[in-house]
């Protein structure tokens, strides 16, 4: 359950609709299915059967390989909790409009409302101030994540039963009040329509790659550390079809939320879809609060189940970032559940604070855009190059079919060390390319780039070095 | 407006793969805990 609620975030809402669309509508799902069955699950799967065959952290489960390795487990722990600190961000402004909702105060000036609210400056240069609002829900959310986490696991348990139907149910209603709407059969028309000839587009089946990847919480170490979890007779193998479809069912009906919302939108204001913002915060915090607004009864009641829905959704994701490294410091140093979290989520309090600036959206873009791109595609790689060439991965899968009913056979090793990390580097090369060619940022400084894209990554590689030779205080046989 | 056919076929095969298969390795699930 806990994985599932890990898996399914933010970006099931606001990311995978708007790529269905972009990539050939209905025709996008073939390689969406593909890439699920061919990378999505069997690297799931490995790292269920990580975490469950080493029962510890990934810094402890990469040490089993071989010492030398344990960086990785390490960098696996640091990358979620880079992305936490811009994730927990993104919450807060939920939190701040679910109860801006209440009265529907952006009324029909979502964009600048959404401007103001941020206390944008307009580039990333300009700091500006840090933003009240914003600041409140942030130390709200980091205290959510506390209370959820210094307890460990017994208390993940006790919240992901709620935080995981309820959003489910709220997004169930909000799709049906939104197929209700005028309008909402040509919202879904332009989500469904397919586009058979975009199937022959290479980049159709990188985004599908891509979608997977970074939709089920792959190369963050999250999965390892909740299988090591797991009762001894867990089905892995299982588990990994139940996540992997949960996560992606969950996609495809928030796509009939925001769709049929986006075409009634369109209808009701006489514009096309062109000139609306489809994906990331501008659907969340201005395309879809202005179709609230025009809703014609109980639109405050949508508005609240709306951000209530992708509060829920993205607190399992935030929290699930943060306990890789709190149960590796707390495993690694003997440190206290509470104290390792303490930690962990106060640590995280203060690098957030840059991103609740009036510029701090563009240098969230900016973090998040290298860390996801490059930052988790590299780590998968390396999961698949440590595990699969430097490991005998067909241990591995024998671990996994022992406790399993669907047997794995050795197309699961072939995945594993070749046509997996085979797509990895292709995505890589092809977004290096792609940024070199084409850069995502030109009005931006080098330095700039450098500093919130490229040094981040830098620091925690080389912090994970360092965190590697570092002696911990529990030197038993394993670690 | 009504859905287009083509839409109408996707959005059955999406929803027969995601959400059949995912009651059919729930139901395993359940079964293997029944056992």
């Amino acid at each position: 359950m806990a994985a599932i609620g890990s898996a399914v975030g933010l970006g099931n809402v606001w990311r995978f609709p708007y790529v269905c669309y972009n990539n050939g509508g209905g025709a996008f799902l073939i390689p969406f299915f593909v890439a699920i069955f061919s990378a999505g699950i069997p690297l799931l799967i490995l790292e269920f059967s990580v975490g469950h065959w080493s029962q510890g952290t990934p810094p402890k489960a990469f040490k089993k390989v071989s010492k030398k390795f344990e960086w990785t487990g390490w960098l696996t722990v640091l990358i979620p909790f880079i992305v936490a600190t811009y994730y927990v961000v993104v919450m807060a402004w939920c939190f701040s409009y679910m109860i801006y909702s209440f009265d529907l105060r952006w009324g029909l000036q979502a964009e600048s409302f959404f401007s103001s609210f941020l206390g944008d400056t307009g580039t990333p240069l300009i700091i500006g101030g840090i933003s009240l609002p914003i600041l409140l829900g942030l130390v709200a959310v980091w205290v959510s994540i506390f209370l959820i986490l210094y307890k460990g696991v017994k208390r993940i348990g006790k919240v992901v039963a709620l935080t995981v139907p309820i959003p489910t149910i709220l997004l169930i209603i909000l799709a049906i009040r939104g197929l209700t709407l005028p309008g909402a059969m040509e919202g879904i028309a332009y989500y469904l329509t397919p586009d058979f000839s975009k199937l022959g587009d290479v980049n159709v089946w990188l985004a599908a790659y891509a979608q997977v990847f970074f939709s089920f919480s792959l190369a963050q170490g999250i999965m390892i550390t909740y299988a090591s979890f797991l009762k001894k007779k867990s089905d892995l193998t299982n588990n990994a079809f139940i996540v992997a479809l949960a996560d992606a069912g969950t996609a495809f009906l928030a796509g009939f939320a925001v769709f049929s919302v986006v075409g009634y939108l369109t209808v009701s204001q006489g514009i096309g879809i062109d000139a609306l913002t489809m994906a990331g915060p501008g659907l969340t915090f201005i395309t879809y609060p202005t179709a609230v607004s025009l809703l014609p009864f109980a639109a405050s009641i949508f508005g609240i189940f709306f951000f209530i829905a992708l509060l829920t959704f993205g607190i399992d994701s935030a929290f699930s970032m943060i306990e890789p490294i709190s149960a590796s410091v707390n495993y690694k140093w003997k440190i206290s559940k509470a104290k390792a979290t303490a930690i962990m989520c106060i640590l995280g309090f203060f690098f957030s604070l840059i991103f609740t600036t009036g510029g701090g959206i563009y240098l969230l873009e900016i973090l998040d855009h290298f860390v996801t791109n490059f930052g988790l595609v590299s780590i998968g790689l390396l999961e698949c190059l440590i595990f699969g060439w430097l490991y005998r991965i067909y241990r591995l899968r024998e671990h996994a079919n022992e406790t399993s009913d669907i047997m794995l056979g050795r197309w699961w090793d072939i995945l594993i060390k070749y046509i997996i990390p085979l797509i990895l580097i292709f995505l890589l090369i092809f977004t290096i390319i792609q940024n070199v060619t084409n850069n995502p940022y030109p009005n931006y400084p080098p330095w700039l780039i450098v500093l919130m894209g490229i040094a981040p990554l830098l620091i925690i590689t080389g912090l994970s070095l360092v965190l590697m030779k570092i002696k911990g205080n529990r030197e038993d046989a394993e670690t | 407006m009504s859905l287009p056919l083509s839409a109408i076929v996707m959005l059955i095969f999406g929803a027969v793969v995601l959400y059949g298969g995912l009651a059919y390795f729930l139901f395993r699930a359940y079964r293997g805990r029944e056992k």
